[in-house]
Order: C-alpha cells, then sequence, then structure tokens
C-alpha cells in the first residue's frame, strides 16, 4: 500500500502532508501526557514486530500480493496517538532506507496506514465495546481490524483516483481495486489483531489497561487488580 | 488477585522483548524465502497505465537489499538489523515522551 513517488498529483501530496502534520502534532502532544512507563517496551517491540512483518507478502487476489499493516494493534494496544507515532517511524524509515514509498507521498502513506489504519480500528473498537459492554471483544477486534484495512485502501485508492492527471482510472476504479483486493488482507489483519490482543490481555494485563480502547472493560480491570 | 510488583514488570517487560523480537526475527526469514514476491494492488493498476513510480531520493538499500549483496541472505540480514534499528529508535522516543514521574 506504499505509494511512490509519481503516482500522486501534487494537490493530492500537499493536501494529504497538511493533514498528517495536524495529526503528528497532535499526537506528539497526547501521547507526551499520556504514554505510560510500561507501554514503552511493548511500543518498541509492536513497532519493530511490525516492521518486520510488512515485509511479508501474501498473494490475495489476481496474482497482486498484499502485506499486514499493523495499524490495528498498534493502535488498540498502544492507543491511537502512541499508535501513529510508532507507524510513522516505520514508514520514515521504509521512505528513507529502502525506497518503499516515495518522500513527497509520505503524507499520504502515513494518513493512510499511520492515521486512518490506526484511528478508526482503536476508536470503532471503543465504541463497539461501549455499546456491547465487553462481550464478544476478540470479535470486535477482527471487525475493528478489518474495517481499519479497509478503510485504509480506501484512503488510497481515494488519492490515487484524485490525482487523475497521473493515475488516469478515476475513483470508480481506483476505490474498488484497492478495497477489494485489501479485504482479503484485512480478514489475516483481523485474525492476527485478535489473537495479539488476546494474548497480550491474558500475559500483560498490566500494559492493556493503558490502552483507550480497551482500559474500561471489565476484564482488563479485574486482571490489573 | 496479586498486585503486579515492580519486579515482576521488569521479568514480564523482559520476557515481551525476547519473544517479540525473536518472533520480529521469524518474520524477516520467512518474508525473505517465503513471501517476498510482491506485486501490490496499485503496481499492477500503474502498470496497466505505464504510470512509472521512480522515487526521488537515492534509498541506500532500495528493495531491501544490500548493493553487491542481492541474495535472500543478504535481505534476512538487512531486515533483521532494520528490525532491531527500529526497535532503538522507537524505545528512544518512546522514552523521551513518556509521561514524566510526578
Amino acid at each position: 500500500m506504499h505509494i511512490p513517488d509519481g503516482f500522486l498529483s501534487p494537490t493530492v501530496s500537499i493536501v494529504t502532508f497538511i493533514v498528517t502534520i495536524v495529526f503528528w502534532a497532535i499526537s506528539f502532544m497526547k501521547t507526551k501526557n499520556s504514554l505510560d512507563e510500561r507501554q514503552v517496551p511493548i511500543m518498541g517491540v509492536l513497532t519493530a514486530l511490525f516492521f518486520a512483518a510488512q515485509m511479508m507478502n501474501y498473494p490475495i487476489v489476481g496474482g497482486t500480493t498484499g502485506h499486514l499493516l499493523g495499524g490495528a494493534s498498534l493502535g488498540i494496544i498502544l492507543g491511537p496517538y502512541a499508535g501513529c507515532i510508532s507507524m510513522t517511524i516505520i514508514l520514515v524509515l521504509q521512505s528513507l532506507l529502502f525506497g518503499d514509498g516515495g518522500i513527497t507521498a509520505l503524507g499520504a502513506n502515513v494518513l493512510n496506514m499511520g492515521i486512518i489504519g490506526v484511528f478508526i480500528p482503536a476508536f470503532l473498537l471503543l465504541a463497539l465495546n461501549k455499546i456491547s459492554k465487553g462481550k464478544d471483544l476478540l470479535a470486535w477486534v477482527f471487525i475493528s481490524a478489518f474495517a481499519g484495512d479497509v478503510a485504509a485502501a480506501v484512503s488510497a485508492g481515494a488519492q490515487l483516483g484524485f490525482s487523475v492527471p497521473t493515475f488516469q482510472y478515476g475513483l470508480s476504479v481506483a476505490v474498488p481495486a484497492m478495497a477489494i483486493n485489501h479485504s482479503v488482507i484485512g480478514v489475516i489483519e483481523g485474525v492476527v489483531t485478535m489473537v495479539l490482543v488476546g494474548a497480550l490481555l491474558k500475559l500483560r494485563p498490566d500494559v492493556m489497561s493503558k490502552s483507550p480502547s480497551l482500559k474500561d472493560l471489565p476484564i482488563v480491570q479485574e486482571s490489573n487488580t | 488477585m496479586t498486585k503486579i510488583n515492580r519486579e515482576s514488570i521488569k521479568n514480564l517487560d523482559r520476557n515481551t522483548l525476547i519473544v517479540g523480537l525473536a518472533v520480529a526475527v521469524i518474520f524477516v526469514v520467512i518474508g525473505n524465502l517465503v513471501f517476498a514476491y510482491a506485486m501490490e494492488t496499485l503496481d499492477v493498476k500503474a502498470e496497466e497505465l505505464e504510470v512509472t513510480g521512480e522515487n526521488i531520493l537515492n534509498a541506500p538499500f532500495p528493495e531491501y537489499v544490500i548493493p553487491g549483496f542481492e541474495n535472500e541472505w543478504g535481505g534476512i540480514l538487512l531486515g533483521v538489523v532494520a528490525t532491531l534499528a527500529i526497535f532503538a529508535v522507537t524505545l528512544g522516543i518512546a522514552n523521551l515522551l513518556k509521561k514524566k514521574k510526578e
């Protein structure tokens, strides 16, 4: 899903950079006031883990491949603001060191994978947990992660669709192509996120009790007392 | 239930680091040996339109390979070093950002 230089129109590049810079500022300010000491090691591990996970390209539809994003796990476990910073670290280093994602498309790539792919799962899970009062938690984790991946793909498709002078397919082709193909990855993302969140709830309730999406759940509060 | 004390948290952190980084290394190995081929949807669509995505910056390790050492073992070595570097960078940033003790 990493967009290289040359795919996006200048307008789309500039607008996505502006939106991303606003989210970076908010994320740094919010993280500075909320990141707990216990979350520091897990933030390092998860960032390294999903950088590595993005190196695996799974065959999906029609000879294409896709990779996990990790945004759902980062957003749900660390919270969306720290999750955004984690994904930004991955995307910046991928762009600068490996040429994976263009520097002019960095704003768009962070917006897709580090903001939409992180914030949507985190806030969707929070809302679903409030409605269900914590029942069927892992099912909601799966749905939130799946939705985050598809939303990120739709956003990337929309950015390509709006870059008509460069990318002539337009919205009607770019958005469905990205959404359909990446929904397959969304299922894998959902399962991985579910397994990771489930394991950490059992093994590290102290860390999960700091997650804004999970901290109010009885299961987290009980296991951390 | 017993309250988790500081010593047990340190042990849990150490176990989390060991397991998490070991899994990351396994991902790097599998990514280089099994799931290395990449042809993403947007690359296919770009090829159909004959749009070329040339990056402006010359990355030192394009396509996740060490120049002059373009095989899967070079990729694994680079992937492991990069994973550990990202871990260290993130720990540094997270330590700067964490809540200060009152």
